[in-house]
């Protein structure tokens, strides 16, 4: 069996809202790129899954040449290979179809694994589009994922709880985090290793673009003004702080 | 113009897409999912008993096509998402996802950057798939029910084999007043009973960051924030909670945030209208105490 898991490189995500900045219209190149934390979530997923079902593993990524050094820690993780589609389209369709491409090159993928969002654009689309273009099943915001027969059986989660689903065929599901795929950290070793492991390329196209035109990117002022409230002695603490918020009409 | 609502049989996730339906047309229509009947009024109504999303994509798409609908609007769920990237593909349609404000013209805003900056895009083409952020838009009052044509699946491409609802005390997370939330800073599953007890005395509910998730401390279902569920309560305590923009994204507008965290410099108190630097565990019992006491 064949998985293949999508993953994006992306500016650090844990830049706090106050040091962030743009440049034209995106993150500032200045901050330090790595895998999306969904997309580290589907690794992990993949890997485990590849454990219990003898499969092999290749992340796909649609992106630029200097991408790679960081699609490797995926690699280090336990795929056995990388697919780089050479592009720099933000628009969710253009990727899309780039990453079919991939995995036409592939040919016998049998389940595809994403994030459940990328950590920059925050959209949580391309899966979908990319799983009707292939005329796959898609499912998101998957937790656990089975093996069983022909079948594949998985836990999405909900806003209430879960569903058990099943499905036959070859699907791409978005994972979602849960404990148990909190993303391992590779041994050095590993990361030595993974230096050494294939890594293809393939040319994307730049063509059927969704019909959205970008105004505009801005950074929102943030106007919160936090009121300190001194907490030497915590029952002193306590008093003031529910005074301010009956004050305030909060509670 | 032509406007095609897409939800699950609730009343607020209606009524918010009701409310956003009004810059584009008087009268939607609606395609509802689940049991009963219909909330509101509404020109054409069609009606999915309980069902998967992957198997309605064509039964949908052949809808929106023949009636020319020209907007399609779903909330953020796992409906919304399910649907939102096929319905594109297969219509190539423009989808914006996460829409968090709507301006004359098809132009709509949405987060990037993990809630860090808004980028805005005109839509240039119709139909067009919009999935809309919770809590952003006030939802309408929804009067009387409307009479639904009853749809089947035409594929059967994913069973269904179980739905569980967790239970929850109290309050649900979206419809509490007072939210009482814990970060990883925490540091133990069991000192979440000291939240459950506060959230108690307030009549509110427990909520959960990332971090606390991923530690296994609370269900995946108490997570707020940008992928987890999005409230705006009078009063949000964020107890050990960092303050990472994906976050804050999900209490955006709360009216009140009250951060409670040992760590002066964390990123919470730029966003916290009132702040106490302290270990939690020494003021949360005090505060519990004190507001059984004040009742």
């Amino acid at each position: 069996m064949h998985i293949a898991v999508l993953a994006k490189v992306v500016p650090d995500y844990e830049v706090p809202a106050m040091d962030f900045e743009l440049s034209n219209n995106r993150a500032h190149e200045r901050f330090s790129r790595m895998l999306g934390l969904y997309d580290e979530n589907a690794i992990e997923t993949g890997i485990q899954l590849k454990a219990k079902t003898s499969s092999s593993l290749t992340i796909i990524s649609y992106g630029t040449d200097g991408d790679v050094q960081f699609l490797r820690k995926g690699v280090a993780m336990g795929a056995d290979k990388l697919i780089l589609v050479k592009g720099t389209s933000d628009d969710p369709s253009v990727i899309a179809q780039n990453l079919k491409l991939a995995v036409e090159e592939l040919g016998d993928v049998d389940l595809i694994l994403a994030g459940q969002q990328s950590a920059d654009m925050d959209r949580g689309i391309v899966p979908g589009i990319l799983a009707q273009m292939l005329g796959a099943t898609f499912i998101p915001q998957v937790g656990y994922i089975e093996s069983k027969d022909d079948l594949w059986n998985v836990n999405q989660i909900t806003s209430t709880g879960k569903r058990e689903l099943e499905f036959k065929g070859l699907g791409v599901l978005s994972i979602t985090s849960i404990p148990e795929n909190v993303p391992r950290i590779p041994a050095v070793r590993a990361i030595f290793a993974a230096k050494k492991k294939p890594v293809v390329k393939l040319d994307g196209v730049d063509q059927g673009k969704m019909a959205l035109q970008e105004i505009s990117v801005e950074i929102p002022k943030s106007e919160s003004v936090c009121e300190f409230i001194n907490a030497d002695d915590p029952n002193e603490a306590v008093k003031t702080l529910l005074n301010r918020l009956t004050e305030e009409r909060f509670i | 113009m032509k406007t095609l609502i897409i939800e699950n049989i609730d009343l607020k996730k209606i009524g918010e897409l009701v409310t956003v339906s009004k810059q584009f047309c008087d009268a939607p229509d609606i395609i509802a999912l689940g049991e009963g009947d219909i909330p509101g009024s509404f020109g054409k109504a069609w009606q999915f008993g309980q069902a998967v999303p992957a198997n309605l994509v064509s039964t949908v798409s052949n809808i929106i096509k023949q009636e020319n609908y020209e907007v399609i609007l779903m909330s953020v769920s796992t409906l919304g998402s399910g649907l939102a990237g096929p319905l594109s593909a297969a219509l190539a349609a423009p989808a914006v996802t996460e829409v968090t404000a709507i301006h004359p013209d098809l132009v709509v805003d949405r987060p990037v950057y993990g809630g860090k900056a808004i980028i805005q895009h005109k839509i240039e083409s119709t139909p067009t798939i919009l999935t809309i952020r919770r809590k952003y838009f006030e939802p309408a009052q929804l009067d009387g029910t409307t009479a639904a044509t009853a749809l089947d699946a035409v594929e059967d491409k994913v069973t269904l084999v179980a739905e569980t609802h967790e239970q929850t005390d109290g309050i649900p997370l979206e419809d509490a007043n007072v939210i009482v939330s814990g970060g990883r800073g925490i540091g133990d599953p069991e000192n979440f009973s000291m939240l459950q007890e506060m959230a108690h005395q307030l009549n509110g509910a427990v909520g959960a960051s990332r971090g606390a998730v991923d530690e296994g401390w609370a269900s995946p279902t108490k997570q707020i924030g940008q992928t987890g569920k999005i409230v705006a309560p009078s009063v949000y305590f964020a107890v050990g909670i960092s303050g990472a923009s994906q976050h804050l994204a999900g209490i955006a507008n709360s009216k009140c945030v009250v951060a409670i965290n040992k760590d002066e410099d964390a990123n919470i108190f730029n966003r916290a209208r009132f702040g106490v630097v302290c270990d939690y565990k020494k003021i949360v019992p005090i505060l519990t105490q004190a507001i059984m006491e004040g009742k």
